[in-house]
């Protein structure tokens, strides 16, 4: 039963459909409502992933399994938070328009796609459907340059990425004979065999990859599209479609590629150092807070692959715990960012922080738990995500790697404690509108997540690892 | 009839590729061209999907070939879409125009 | 459940009022607070019930896991057993009590809503310590109770004493923390696991290890035992450790009564009757129990004979008793001291609360010698802090009177040197608070009126919600020891105690304790009368008197005024001493040399920050062109390097 695999994806894809044409029907505008159903729809999926079974799917195109459902969660959590963040900021941008929810949504259903790749096919297909709705949503204040500008830059650079990509699909398939996972993992079963075509096809692939996650250098795009895209889309950007891009390449390399390691490794330590250094090093002269986490995510993305170049199910296990814990605390990062609006308009300036304990404690507590956890420092969630990832570089005895991870890091923690400085030591600039409820519902989900992550770390631990050893067969 | 060697057709995928990737970041004037630039990159993948279908008597590749067309396609529209709205806002398509943000 | 209720009920109304508390008000945080309490106790002495009447079987309540890393697995779990049960139950009821009489005694303070919700969170920190299925779960409970009796000290946060205090508490028990710590990790190393079952499993197979530390193999039982106990002395105010103590009575009043007589300061008798199957394996580290206990047993008594602050005559009181209880775990009669402390509970909360009404009757006074002559205008708070004074002195049929005597026989009956130390510093110490009990009483309630006539004219009774409360406990403190006596130290201790007391089977002292000399029965109690008589002689018959022995003997007078000089000892040699070292790492070290160098390495960081973003030039083609570099970088190193 092929449909029981891919029921979430077609369920969440029908609801879609189904909202587009209630919105056009709708008599007046329907934002507010799609929106919901929206988060319905979401809600809803996940409780299908949940039910899920492990099964492979559409003649091996489509592979349900554990790591597919975790990573699908986290997704569906993203892309929830997501929505909500977008509810009150499109009112005041007059940005409310019923497409936007739909946008997300079928992202979403591409992401998930991507999660249950197990095929180039399927692959390539999931990413151009996130990718297509991204471009969208980034220019979609039309009457904005900024977000038609970031707009045009994230297409012309994504298409250019996903040609690398697909050359690289194409060169993979050509001197291998297959698309399929299973195929070319019992094909490629020693590095001194593969043929030169396919390892360039594999470097194209990860490039491709490497576009999507933001990874150096292929990252030019980040800080531009981030700054200019309206903020929600900005905080649904840096955190479903990362966890998707991440997913995948976690996948491919441990698994059609994983007799590969020798070769891959190397490339993605380089990849992940470059990420690391770069998302410290330019951020600390940041003015706008949106574009430093641009380069707080690259830097981010730099640690994850830390995990993945490890090339072990402790690695792959580090991997996805850090994603769980930059998830909440970025969408929780970009509610306090959505709620910084004075007489009704959004500002972005870090100065605008200045002195948020003495008009908005709340705010700015919760915000400086982000950026603690952020710059890494127990008990924050962060802080156990650096762990389990240079624990299981240092266990593989990449040294240097975890060294230079501990490094950046503590650059990276002057500029997330600076935001602190600023909002606790700074003389209080003029106060921030009111709060709405759906920004600090958000704020403090993600804020509680955060701080109490070490209270239920086991749990999470042993889901993810069940998911890493599911890629490592 | 002579059958052209698998060899040929990857050297002009190739060709069509760094032309397509030069087209993108050598044109200064106009982005339509950059939209062109980046079907004659897709252009090329298809072509060697095709001719590796071909060599290997596989049919997976055409299919991708036909899914690459589709997406191809649909962004193309999308592109276009964006320019369309940029070019409302900014009132110019011109290349080194697109420079708001940096740092 | 109803055992999870009790114990995150308190949980649940202190995150409310914590979070919402400004919004909602004080006095709905307050109702919140209370009616949380109320239903704790309500499970809590219910699920106690259950346990030891109806026969609900013990067991442990798992929760889900905390950490899993290795062999080091940790459980959230509630441990149901008699010793975690007795103790919840206490617990629930008397910081039930005290929420109630707090709600009339903070009445006029700016942030109720704070202070309820640190009292709240206090009670349920020191739930989870006693309902801990394993030492890290303690261990948790443990620095819970630490950081809100921190911030309960300090609550009058505008007083500079009152901040001091609560860092000085903090800090000693970083010292007792230190040694637990250790304990635990040492444990961890011997047993492999942390958790109760588990380590009680295998003391057996352990009793012979050794652990080999400054070129000498000791016994790691020892070592544990004697690491543990060191934490408790922290928590538990032992002699060497117990300079926080006094100081904590800067926080409020009820707050001296729940956190610093009737739980948190017990935590370390608990934690040494929890472990009791270990400490049964550990003869010498018991012993050193049983000195430190009853050393500080006479030690405190003797200081609080001379205090003058109401309050910190009590406390000295409580850091005496806490010393009797130790005695007892360190003869292996842990039975005893979980009675004492049960006992302790009812009538050091009283008498806490008592001084808090007398407080609030004379306009915040606490100086005894500023007091006098209002026992009329007072007299049910008189009444009950002489029924807590009754029960304190350990007379007949008071709850103190079955407590200490069952600890002071075992003490004899355990017919060791030790044994007899703290049996008669016990005898000594019964005297001595006896007669600094009734000096404290007749002080502050009879003869002249020493206070102004202002102050005089405001004296009152306190309003029901702080006298009912006071009724409550002083009904505890009459009727806990009659209660409880014969269950938990009876012929059928074992049916009440269950598995939660496990005694080595060479410990005797509960028999031995049936068959010891009468006069060692009567003792106590003549010894007791005799302060009392004392007391009444010298403070109600000849008031003069004091002063003229307090000048004859001015010397010793001074050395127990100044709490034996241990707060100038301290500052002596450990205080002064790091203060130089700091501040020469301060200047030397840190300042120049540590100072120096990242401040280099962070102008070299900004400069490179600065040419990092000059490559994002906003540019399109810019930006391809860096992937093209990028993919034509990695193709190459992938064929020169990797090939």
């Amino acid at each position: 039963m092929n449909w029981i695999s891919a029921l979430p994806e077609l369920v969440l894809a029908c609801a879609g459909m189904a909202i587009l044409v209630f919105g056009v029907l709708a008599p007046k505008n329907a934002f507010r409502l799609a929106s919901m159903f929206t988060i319905a729809a979401f809600l809803i999926t996940a409780m299908l992933v949940m039910g899920g079974t492990t099964s492979l799917g559409y003649s091996g195109l489509f592979s349900s399994d554990a790591f597919s459902q975790f990573v699908k969660l986290l997704i569906l959590a993203a892309a929830t938070l997501g929505v909500i963040v977008s509810l009150d900021y499109s009112e005041h941008e007059n940005m409310q328009r019923f497409e936007f929810p739909v946008l997300i949504l079928l992202s979403t259903v591409g992401m998930m796609l991507m999660a249950s790749a197990a095929n180039l096919m399927s692959l390539y297909l999931g990413v151009e459907l996130m990718s297509l709705s991204i471009y969208v949503l980034a220019a979609f204040a039309r009457d904005n340059l900024r977000s038609a500008e970031a707009g045009l830059k994230y297409f012309v650079l994504g298409a250019l990425a996903s040609g690398l990509l697909l050359y690289g699909i194409s060169l993979v398939y050509g001197f291998s004979g297959s698309m399929n996972f299973a195929d070319l993992s019992a094909e490629l079963t020693s590095a001194s065999q593969a043929s030169t075509g396919v390892t360039i096809g594999v470097v194209f692939i990860v490039a491709g990859l490497a576009f999507k996650v933001s990874a150096v250098p292929f990252h030019m795009w980040t800080p531009d599209v981030y700054e200019g895209a309206p903020t929600p889309v900005t905080a649904f950007m840096g955190t479903a479609p990362k966890v998707a891009a991440m997913a995948l390449l976690v996948r491919l390399l441990s698994g059609p590629f994983a007799h590969l390691l020798a070769q891959w490794q190397q490339l993605i330590v380089l990849v992940a150092i470059a990420s690391m250094l770069l998302g410290s090093l330019a951020a600390i002269g940041q003015k706008n807070i949106k574009r430093l986490m641009a380069y707080s995510s690259i830097g981010h993305m730099g640690y994850a692959l830390v995990g993945l170049a490890a090339g072990t199910p402790l690695g792959v296990k580090g991997v996805l715990i850090y994603l769980v814990t930059y998830v909440f605390m970025n969408v929780g990062t970009f509610a306090c960012i959505l709620a910084m609006r004075r007489r009704g308009r959004a500002v972005e300036g870090i100065a605008d922080l200045a002195g948020l304990a003495k008009t908005d404690l709340g705010m700015a507590l919760w915000l400086a738990i982000f950026m603690f956890s952020m710059a890494g420092i127990p008990p924050f969630s962060g802080f156990w995500g650096k762990l389990f990832i240079f624990q299981a570089a240092v266990t593989q005895g990449m040294w240097v790697l975890a060294v230079i991870g501990v490094l950046t890091s503590v650059i990276g923690a002057y500029y997330y404690i600076r935001i602190i400085k600023v909002m606790f030591f700074d003389d209080a600039a003029e106060a921030f509108d009111a709060r709405p409820a759906s920004l600090s519902f958000v704020a403090v989900a993600g804020g509680l997540f955060t701080t109490g992550f070490f209270l239920f770390a086991a749990p999470v631990e042993a889901a993810a690892l069940a998911a890493a050893k599911v890629i490592f067969g | 009839m002579l059958p052209v060697p698998l060899g040929h057709y990857l050297t002009v995928s190739a060709i069509l590729l760094v032309l397509g990737i030069f087209g993108i970041f050598l044109n200064r004037k106009n982005i339509i061209v950059i939209l062109m630039s980046v079907e004659l990159i897709l252009l090329a993948v298809n072509l060697n999907l095709v001719a590796f279908s071909a060599a290997l008597g596989d049919l997976a590749g055409q299919i991708m070939a036909m899914f690459v067309l589709t997406v191809a396609a649909a962004e193309a529209s999308i592109g276009l879409a964006i320019v369309v709205v940029y070019f409302r806002n900014r009132g110019s398509i011109e290349v080194e125009d697109v420079n708001m943000m940096k740092g | 459940m109803l055992y999870a209720l009790a114990v995150f009920a308190p949980l649940v109304g202190s995150l409310i009022a914590l979070l919402f508390g400004r919004q909602i008000g004080d006095r709905a945080a307050q109702t919140v607070t209370i009616a949380g309490m109320v239903l704790a106790s309500i499970c809590g002495v219910s699920s106690f019930v259950d346990l030891i009447y109806s026969g609900v079987p013990a067991g442990v309540i798992s929760l889900g896991t905390w950490v899993e890393a290795g062999s080091f697995h940790v459980e959230w779990a509630l441990r149901y057993d008699a010793l975690s049960a007795v103790m919840v139950a206490m617990v629930t009821c008397v910081a039930t009590l005290i929420h109630i009489y707090s709600a009339g005694y903070m009445a006029h303070d700016n942030t109720i809503w704070k202070f309820f919700s640190y009292l709240s969170l206090f009670t349920f920190a020191m739930l989870m310590l006693v309902t801990a299925d394993n030492l890290l779960q303690l261990f948790f409970g443990w620095e819970g109770v630490g950081l809100a009796s921190y911030l309960l000290i300090g609550y009058y946060y505008d007083r500079p004493s009152a901040g001091a205090a609560a860092m000085k508490a903090f800090i000693v028990n970083r010292v007792g923390d230190l040694g637990f710590a250790l304990g635990i990790a040492l444990l961890f190393m011997v047993f492999g696991t942390i958790s109760f079952d588990g380590i009680f499993a295998a003391v057996s197979q352990h009793q012979n290890d050794s652990y080999h530390l400054f070129g000498t193999d000791f016994r790691a039982l020892e070592v544990i035992g004697v690491l543990l106990f060191i934490g408790a002395m922290g928590k538990s105010a032992q002699l060497g450790l117990h300079v926080w103590l006094p100081d904590a009575m800067e926080g409020p009043t009820p707050v001296s009564a729940l956190i610093h007589a009737a739980t948190m300061v017990t935590a370390g008798v608990f934690l040494m009757a929890r472990m009791s199957p270990l400490m049964e394996y550990a003869p010498y580290a018991l012993g050193f129990v049983c000195f430190m206990g009853a050393s500080t047993a006479l030690f405190a008594a003797t200081i609080g004979c001379v205090q003058n602050d109401i309050k910190r005559v009590i406390a000295y009181s409580t850091c005496s008793q806490l010393g009797y209880m130790f005695i007892a775990a360190g003869v292996g009669a842990y039975q005893a001291s979980v009675f004492h402390l049960l006992t302790h509970a009812f009538f050091k909360a009283l008498l806490f609360l008592s001084a808090g009404s007398v407080i609030h009757a004379m306009s915040e006074e606490q100086d005894i010698r500023k007091m006098g002559g209002i026992w009329k205008k007072i007299p049910l708070t008189y009444t009950v802090m002489f029924i807590g004074s009754l029960a304190l002195g350990g007379v007949y049929p008071f709850a103190g009177y079955y407590s200490k005597d069952a600890i002071l026989e075992a003490a004899y009956a355990a017919h060791t040197g030790v044994g007899a130390y703290g049996f008669w510093c016990g005898l000594i110490a019964a005297g001595l608070t006896a007669f600094y009990s009734w000096r404290l009483l007749i002080l502050t309630f009879h003869g002249a009126p020493r206070a102004d006539q202002h102050t005089m004219d405001h004296v009152h009774e306190s309003p029901w919600v702080m006298t009912v409360p006071l009724i409550l406990l002083a009904v505890g403190a009459v009727l806990a020891g009659v209660m409880f006596h014969e269950q938990l130290l009876g012929e059928h201790w074992e049916h009440f105690w269950g598995e939660s007391i496990k005694l080595n089977p060479a410990n005797k002292v509960l028999e031995h304790m049936e068959h010891v000399p009468g006069w060692v029965r009567l003792a106590p109690s003549v010894i007791g009368l005799a302060g009392i008589a004392l007391a009444y002689i010298i403070y109600m018959g000849m008031p003069a008197l004091p002063a003229r022995v307090a000048a004859a003997f001015g010397p010793l007078y001074r050395f127990l005024l100044n709490k034996w000089y241990f707060d100038e000892l301290y500052n002596a040699i450990i205080v002064r001493p790091l203060f130089c070292l700091a501040r020469g790492l301060w200047q030397v070290g840190d300042a120049t040399i540590i100072d120096g160098v990242p401040n280099s390495v962070a102008s070299l960081t900004g400069a490179s920050s600065g040419q990092v973003v000059k490559l994002q030039t906003g540019s399109i083609a810019n930006y391809a062109f860096a992937m093209l570099i990028g993919v034509v970088a990695l193709v190459s190193i992938f064929l020169i390097f990797l090939r």
